[in-house]
């Protein structure tokens, strides 16, 4: 089979040693002004623009490849500063993708800068309803307030009241998700060097029961790194009570910080 | 914690792993063109075949896990 097209996975500002790694094999590296393109020769059968796009819609093949596009600029991480590309960049010759690394250097390197030393790491926070409702008379006054009122009232009034309370709990529930979510956030955020915030996912799509309420990633020094997953524990065992539940995905490459669109 | 990557590919869905590689990063078009429609139709049709039981099952039993080298 002749692999005629390039798959680009990622640059890095230092040659990497692509012998190094049984993973690496069929890999090789492009350089361009001190810039290191680690591509792979790819077959026009799977990854020519009419097979790519039939083969996109294939979420066995897609889950295949996206994965090892993920694998493989993971494993690059570990030793050398990476800017990942996304999945699917193919070019036919070495000489446009070269004339991309000439066109947007300055881009590029500001974002090593960015980058170095660092990695993403995902955070999503989810809130469990039933949880924070057993627990609302302790975590709002107001809620205790009433419930009192509720205990020392007639029974048509304390009809009316708890009425009055279960309208309370829901301003209180989206009040304390508020206030907790933010305080969890603030709490993350301190211990990173940049943070993006993600599209919340719905339930059908986390086969969760509790509810996503923030989605974001963090930038963290690589040194930190045990840290920050030390203090998520923490904090993870801190929420868990209230009924939030933190989540956390990574080492990831810095996918959510490197915004670079080509102007077309 | 999750030093092995391959347990740590595991721990991650589909849907946090192409919404990094097909919707962040360098993002070119290439000399192939995928469009931004296109890639927003692919993210779209994966939502849809994630949120069908079926597929998560699937996905669940690893039958669509087969990247990972053992």
């Amino acid at each position: 089979m002749i692999n005629e097209l390039i798959y680009v996975y990622c640059i890095s500002d230092r040659q990497p040693e692509l012998g190094k790694h049984p993973d690496f094999e069929g890999l090789r590296c492009i350089l361009t002004r001190g810039i290191f393109t680690v591509v792979k020769m790819v077959p026009n059968s799977e990854f020519s623009e009419e097979n790519l796009k039939k083969n996109l819609s294939d979420l066995g093949w897609l889950d295949t490849n996206a994965r090892e596009h993920i694998r493989t600029i993971s494993l690059l991480m570990e030793d050398y500063n990476v800017i990942p590309f996304n999945f699917g960049t193919i070019y036919n010759s070495q000489d446009s993708l070269e004339k991309f690394i000439r066109d947007y250097y300055d881009s590029l390197i500001e974002k090593f800068e960015l980058i170095g030393g660092k990695e993403e790491w995902g955070i999503k926070i989810y809130y469990n309803r039933n949880v924070l409702i057993e627990q609302i008379d302790e975590l709002s006054t107001e809620a205790a307030d009433l419930e009192n009122q509720i205990m020392a009232s007639s029974p048509g009034k304390a009809f009316l009241l708890r009425r009055k309370k279960s309208e309370l709990i829901e301003n209180e529930l989206n009040r304390l998700t508020k206030t907790y979510g933010q305080e969890y956030y603030n709490e993350i955020k301190q211990l990173s060097d940049a943070t993006t915030l993600n599209n919340l996912l719905p339930k059908e799509l986390t086969g969760r029961e509790d509810t996503m309420i923030l989605n974001a990633a963090f930038l963290i020094q690589r040194v930190k790194a045990n840290d920050f997953n030390a203090s998520i524990i923490s904090l993870k065992k801190k929420c868990v009570n209230v009924g939030f539940d933190i989540e956390v995905t990574g080492p990831w490459p810095p996918f959510s910080f490197i915004s670079i669109k080509e102007k077309l | 914690m999750h030093d092995n990557i391959i347990d740590r590919s595991k721990d991650v869905t589909i849907l946090e792993l192409l919404d990094r590689v097909l919707n962040k990063g360098v993002i070119l078009t290439g000399d192939i063109v995928i469009s931004v429609a296109d890639v927003d139709l692919i993210y779209l049709g994966v939502k849809l075949m994630l949120s069908s039981v079926e597929t998560m099952e699937k996905l669940k039993s690893g039958r669509y896990i087969t990247s990972e080298k053992a």
